[in-house]
């Protein structure tokens, strides 16, 4: 017994039973794309709450009595924080101009205001690498202890907001995922188990004639690793085609254009893909383990 | 003395729950190269008998050797091996309806792993040698009930094995057809192989020469030679 004779039998079994292994492929196929659809959405949105967090950085507000000889040694002070990767510091001045960019045609409303109304502020850029929502909000508490510290900002709220909803999306996430897995694994064990009593004879004359468990069992089982992959990755090759789309549709569009979207990872694919294997060649050595004992 | 059996059977009882005694401690030899008739009535342990010899089930009690294997130490793994050596012929034919007569015939030589030309020479040789050379492509459905069972005859015989049980072969088949199986069988004994024929009708081995093995409430007797 060969590993081509192995092939060339369970090919032909695939071809001489083709609808009854369509239906098992087209099982995986729908399970593993809806389950890969929603991790996709999953872990872009994953991507977008650590890219929006570090976008939005810190911005501390001083007290504008903050004589300015403190500046310098405030920065010292932010610069040597862990995790932060840049500070930039904004006078009242440049404050307010920016303020006044920011109204462009509205700017008149400025005039006669004091330049110095607003109060100077420090900008934190936070290391991406290090970022954590929790750590950030531990490190706006700890400087908004200064003395000289008004108030902190970084879209909390946002933050809270997004991290929320990624919390939610992962439950139905794992929760979809489970429940693929559940139903798939029993319509998958199901029309196995059709095509191993379909062949229910056959098994029993080649145990007549001598053969081995590895002889009766095999081509079943390239049949299901087979089914496996197929499904599967015709799944993912679905998504990606969607992905690509999507992707071309969000750099045509201006609101959106700043906005990246990445592919599911590697191992999340590998993942994928070893799981649908393993759901078909486990099912179907389950289903045949009856008609293997001698 | 030199031992010429080639099936031994001592002590063989066979028990099914809840208190079913198939078999009662028979003793039984077949030498080789024998051609022995197996006969009793329906239920009286026929199948079961045969059953025990190719390992389709174990005794309950005591030894059976086939051709030097005591199938009591046998292992699961080992029991295809004992197989090849072993071919049963039964009266429901077995075939697979879906495949051809070439292609049932030749799944005896496949689980040995042999080549391709080797497993088409062997396969019509033995079909011309049954008189089925011209329905290698034909379906067993296409055939009549004598030609399925040497379809049958010829998948126990192609891997050339040194015994055949057959099991009630000729139970389907009208006279003429059961003259032409015995004459089969007949001619596979004249070339070495030991065959165990399980029949209940009379008319077989009624003026035979050869031994014949009765069952009878789990007992057994034999006469002739």
């Amino acid at each position: 017994m060969t590993l081509p004779s192995l092939l060339k039998r369970a090919l032909a079994d695939l071809w001489n039973d083709l609808g009854t292994h369509m239906l098992t492929t087209v099982v995986i196929f729908l399970s593993a794309l809806i389950f890969s659809f929603f991790s996709l959405i999953y872990f872009n949105l994953q991507n977008f709450v650590e890219h929006f967090g570090t976008e939005l950085g810190l911005v501390i507000y001083l007290n504008k009595a903050t004589p300015q000889d403190r500046i310098p040694a405030l920065y010292q002070k932010l610069a040597g924080l862990e995790g932060v990767q840049a500070v930039v510091y904004i006078s009242p001045d440049a404050a307010f101009k920016r303020l006044a960019s920011y109204l462009k045609d509205e700017k008149d409303v400025l005039k006669g205001v004091d330049p110095k109304f607003l109060p100077p502020s420090f900008e934190l850029r936070i290391n991406r690498a290090v970022f954590h929502l929790d750590r950030l909000k531990r490190l706006a508490e700890k400087i908004n202890r200064w003395p000289e510290v008004t108030k902190v900002q970084y879209g909390q709220e946002w933050l809270n907001k997004l991290k929320r909803f990624s919390v939610l999306l992962r439950a139905v996430v794992l929760i979809s995922g489970l429940l693929l897995v559940l139903s798939s694994a029993f319509v998958v064990s199901n029309t196995i188990k059709l095509t191993v009593y379909a062949r229910e004879q056959e098994m029993e004359i080649l145990r007549l004639v001598g053969a081995t468990n590895g002889f009766i069992q095999g081509p079943f089982l390239i049949e299901a690793f087979f089914q496996g992959l197929l499904g599967s990755g015709l799944a993912l090759a679905f998504l990606y085609a969607g992905y690509r789309y999507v992707e071309t549709l969000m750099g045509a569009s201006c609101l959106l254009k700043g906005v990246n979207i990445s592919f599911l990872p590697w191992t999340f694919i590998g993942i994928i893909l070893f799981g649908s294997i393993f759901l078909c060649v486990s099912g179907t050595a389950l289903a045949m383990r009856r008609f293997l004992r001698l | 003395m030199i031992d010429l059996s080639i099936i031994r059977l001592k002590g063989v009882s066979k028990k099914y729950p809840p208190d079913n005694l198939a078999l009662r401690g028979l003793d039984m030899d077949v030498r080789k190269g024998e051609f022995v008739f197996l006969t009793g009535a329906s239920g009286s342990g026929k199948s079961t008998l045969l059953k025990l010899l190719y390992c389709a089930e174990r005794p309950t009690s005591g030894q059976i050797i086939v051709d030097g294997l005591d199938l009591s130490t046998l292992s699961p793994s080992q029991i295809p091996f004992l197989r090849r050596k072993v071919s049963v012929i039964f009266q429901d034919f077995k075939l697979l309806s879906s495949k051809t007569v070439f292609e049932n015939v030749s799944i005896s030589l496949e689980v040995l792993g042999l080549k391709r030309t080797q497993i088409e020479k062997r396969v019509r040789q033995v079909l011309e040698g049954v008189g089925l050379s011209g329905k290698l492509g034909h379906t067993p459905l296409e055939l009549s009930g004598g030609e399925q069972q040497r379809v049958a005859i010829a998948r126990a015989v192609v891997n050339r094995p040194p015994i055949i049980l057959a099991d009630e072969p000729t139970g389907n088949l009208d006279s003429d057809r059961t003259d032409e199986v015995l004459l089969l069988m007949e001619e596979l004994n004249a070339r070495g192989a030991t065959i165990i024929f399980a029949t209940h009708d009379e008319r077989l081995y009624k003026n035979t020469h050869r031994r014949v093995f009765r069952l009878s409430d789990g007992r057994i007797e034999v006469t002739g030679p």
